[in-house]
């Protein structure tokens, strides 16, 4: 990797200033994925500033019925955070499944939320669009993992934060400051879809430092199913989170959010619209499986995850009403 | 390999850690004018002689405490803590293998939590605890002698990760009987390309049990 000159700060106003500059910078948090990239000539900032030693930035709070999640909390200390556990299931079983626990150890939150995707043409430095000689790589070579929504655009990678799905489905707020100040925009604004070589797919300003997210107060129903090649140390290739506003025993406003299928953590409008106003039955969960896939157009190699859309929303509502039936027999 | 860094550490606003803590020194000597000012003093000083440059750019002076031992080196920012303990420190137990975070060849425990060294940066462990498998008891009991009674390895090259991981795991779960499904969650960071998984879980298990009973 390249020389680069190294900070660690330890409040979030030196960070912001370290931030500022001068030349490129890179925030490193737990490391799992910025450290990867520098060896890997991806990423060779002139300035890499250490988070982890602000310790400002780490920790889990109550806050009038809400719940706040510091961007330096380390996987492993939200994964044993007997709240995020108790109400949040979906946020809890999403977190326990990623990495290894040498991983979770050593990354954040904040790391994972904002952490660079892993297509293979992006990590072998064809950008992010992964193209050569104005062809898409991703369209004439392997992209068995790449994405099956939006793939009309040149943006086909997957957005590669597992944890971005279940905040999005419980309508976690993300808090950002930079020179300008703070702002406060729901954890799905954090991303877009690059239109061009030269976008980015997070949508931070660099110098800017997200601080926290913050999963708002009210009782949501929620739940959370994946399905993965490997046990451990690999991200799943498809997962759903739901975040289910209840009116007695009907869903009144509900969130279905899909990992592994697009270039943006994708909400799933028309299995939104399937369940308002149902009740948790499995036929409601099959009925939303269903609308799921619509307008689905798989790449060359990966028309296996509509299918597996189809099974993680099912699972994920069902999930969420408590009949997890795939455990049974 | 990329060159050296030549680049002068420069801090943004001129501000220094160092200035400021010197500063908040002399205004706790103003205000507490007894017997305790001296002791704030003192602290300050020694926190001030303590806190690094606010940048550090080439190679630079390390300390880094490895099985209770402080080891000093020079490294520059972007070495990573393996390639230090490996190439710096003399401490070979933890192994370069696809230095991706990947493999768990090269796992250490960090204040306690096993981490991959191969993906942590070795300026970032400063002050804090650094175990090996070279500081493990081999007596028996321990981990080591548990893989080697139920034959948990067979080329060794991950075995030292193995071990590692192990270890954090049992320190960790302290008076617990593990099931098998237990050990293979708690050591699912390694890898192990021979294969010999099962003699590795029943080391765990074994050893889990001699510790419950120490």
């Amino acid at each position: 990797m390249k020389a680069f000159e190294y900070s660690s700060p330890t409040t979030p106003e030196d960070a912001l200033k370290d931030l500022a500059g001068p030349g490129t910078v890179e925030a490193l948090s737990g490391g799992t994925d910025l450290i990867g990239r520098m060896k890997d000539y991806v990423a060779s900032p002139d300035r890499v500033v250490y988070l982890k030693d602000v310790k400002a930035l780490a920790g889990i709070a109550e806050k009038s019925g809400g719940l706040e999640i510091g961007a330096g909390t380390r996987l492993v200390d939200l994964s044993a955070d007997p709240i995020v556990r108790k109400r949040l299931p979906a946020l809890h079983q999403a977190t326990v499944e990623v990495g290894t626990p040498q991983i979770r150890n050593m990354a954040t939150v904040g790391g994972n939320l904002l952490q660079r995707p892993r297509c293979w043409y992006f990590r072998n430095g064809h950008g992010l669009l992964g193209t050569k000689d104005g062809k898409s790589l991703v369209r004439e070579g392997d992209n068995r993992y790449h994405a099956i929504f939006l793939t009309e655009g040149d943006a086909l990678f997957i957005n590669p934060s597992s944890l971005a799905v279940p905040l999005i489905a419980l309508n976690a707020q993300a808090t950002v400051v930079g020179p300008g100040g703070e702002r406060t925009i729901p954890v799905e604004k954090l991303y877009q879809v690059p239109k061009s070589s030269d976008d980015r797919e997070l949508t931070l300003a660099p110098g800017e430092l997200l601080t926290k997210v913050t999963i708002p107060a009210g009782e949501v129903k929620n739940g959370f199913f994946e399905a993965r090649q490997k046990q451990s140390h690999d991200w799943p290739l498809v997962a759903a989170a739901v975040g289910l506003k209840m009116n007695g025993d009907t869903v009144g406003d509900g969130r279905v959010v899909l990992y592994g299928v697009a270039p943006i953590p994708w909400r799933s409008e028309a299995a939104e619209k399937a369940i308002r106003g149902k009740a948790l039955t499995r036929e409601t969960a099959e009925a939303a499986a269903a609308a799921a896939v619509e307008g689905a157009k798989p790449l060359s190699m990966n028309g296996y995850k509509v299918a597996l859309v189809k099974t993680t929303v099912k699972r994920a509502l069902l999930d969420a009403a408590g009949d997890r039936y795939w455990e049974e027999a | 390999m990329a060159e050296q860094d030549s680049r002068t550490p420069t801090g943004p606003g001129g501000h220094s850690r160092r200035k400021f803590l010197r500063g908040s020194g002399l205004a706790a000597a103003s205000a507490v004018l007894t017997s305790q000012a001296a002791v704030a003093i003192e602290e300050a000083q020694a926190e001030a002689a303590a806190a690094e440059p606010k940048l550090l750019s080439g190679e630079a002076p390390l300390t880094l405490k490895v099985n209770g031992e402080e080891k000093s080196c020079t490294v520059e920012p972007r070495s990573t803590l393996l390639d230090t303990l490996r190439d710096r420190l003399d401490v070979t137990g933890p192994k370069r293998v696809c230095d991706r975070a990947s493999c768990g060849a090269c796992t250490v425990i960090l204040d306690g939590d096993p981490v991959y060294s191969c993906t942590t940066l070795a300026v970032s462990c400063k002050g804090k605890t650094i175990e090996t498998v070279e500081g493990f008891d081999i007596g028996e009991g321990g981990v080591p002698h548990a893989f080697h009674q139920h034959d948990g390895l067979m080329c060794g090259y991950c075995t030292p990760g193995f071990v590692t991981a192990c270890k954090a795991y049992l320190d960790k779960n302290p008076g617990k009987t593990p099931t098998l499904e237990d050990v293979k969650r708690g050591l699912d960071g390694n890898i192990c390309r021979c294969g010999t998984y099962m003699g590795v879980f029943e080391a765990a298990l074994a050893a889990a049990k001699t510790m419950k009973g120490a």
